[in-house]
């Protein structure tokens, strides 16, 4: 009765949007399309990476005590992280948004 | 569907269980029932120490006992009862107020006591109120200092 409830509530992954490809491609040239992917792919990879790197680091450095004194999270620590994650991409998207609007301005 | 009493439970039922037991109204229920256990336990010996109503001498010898136990068993329910309200109040406040700040630290204990005992003064008025919070919370930061003094 308890599984039954929670059983079917697995989560899918979001569908990150793709990458925008490389600019120029026309759709004939096959031989470029797999490369370009890869490149593509590499660099999305990368940059995961690298924004879940920099993201536990300030999260770790801002939220959790040094006081080790129970392995458990507190109430206080659990919360701070979730404050923290969902500031972080907050910030990202809206520093993105102003940098599409400012290369929209300048051309 | 499989027994859940004798297999192990899966990562979503835990989580979902972590989920509820850390929950403020799910802690200051569990404090106030585990407070009214303390509190009958406490009411029992207080009752014991305490000055009791005169017995009525005339009654017979089992009468009296009935008489003196049933006392001594509504204390122990009225201990009890201030025991879980304040055990229910100050552990739902501490939890509210360490999630709100997202810190661990001793002022959660100072607030909770605070208002704890600022609550359980409402009838004195204002100034009662007053040396209510302040005292409970001087009690609850001295606990918890002595509590986490090792850390």
């Amino acid at each position: 009765m308890f599984g039954g409830v929670f059983g079917g509530g697995s989560q899918k992954p979001a569908q990150s949007a793709p990458m925008g490809g490389m600019p120029g491609m026309g759709q004939g040239q096959g031989q470029m399309d797999p490369n370009a992917q890869l490149a593509a792919a590499e660099q999305e990879m990368e940059m995961v990476t690298d924004m879940f790197a920099r993201l536990g680091e300030l999260c770790n450095k801002k939220c959790i005590l040094q006081r080790y004194s129970d392995e458990d999270l507190t109430k206080a620590e659990s919360v701070c992280i979730d404050r923290c994650v969902a500031k972080y991409f907050q910030v990202n998207r809206e520093v993105s948004d102003k940098l599409a609007k400012l290369s929209q301005a300048n051309q | 569907m499989s027994n859940p009493f004798t297999r192990m439970p899966s990562q979503d039922e835990r989580a979902a269980a972590t989920k509820v037991t850390d929950s403020c109204a799910f802690k200051a229920g569990f404090s106030g029932i585990a407070g009214y256990g303390i509190g009958l336990m406490f009411g029992l010996v207080l009752s014991g120490i305490e000055f009791s109503s005169p017995v009525d001498t005339t009654a017979s010898t089992k009468q009296q006992i009935k008489t003196v136990i049933k006392d001594m068993g509504n204390k122990s329910l009225s201990s009890a009862k201030n025991f879980a309200i304040m055990a229910a109040i100050y552990s739902g406040s501490e939890c509210m107020i360490e999630s709100y700040r997202a810190k661990n630290d001793i002022y959660n204990s100072i607030g909770a006591g605070c208002i704890t005992g600022g609550t359980l003064a409402a009838k004195t008025g204002p100034r009662g109120m007053a040396v209510g919070c302040a005292g409970f919370a001087a009690f609850s930061a001295g606990i918890d200092w002595y509590m986490h003094k090792d850390d």
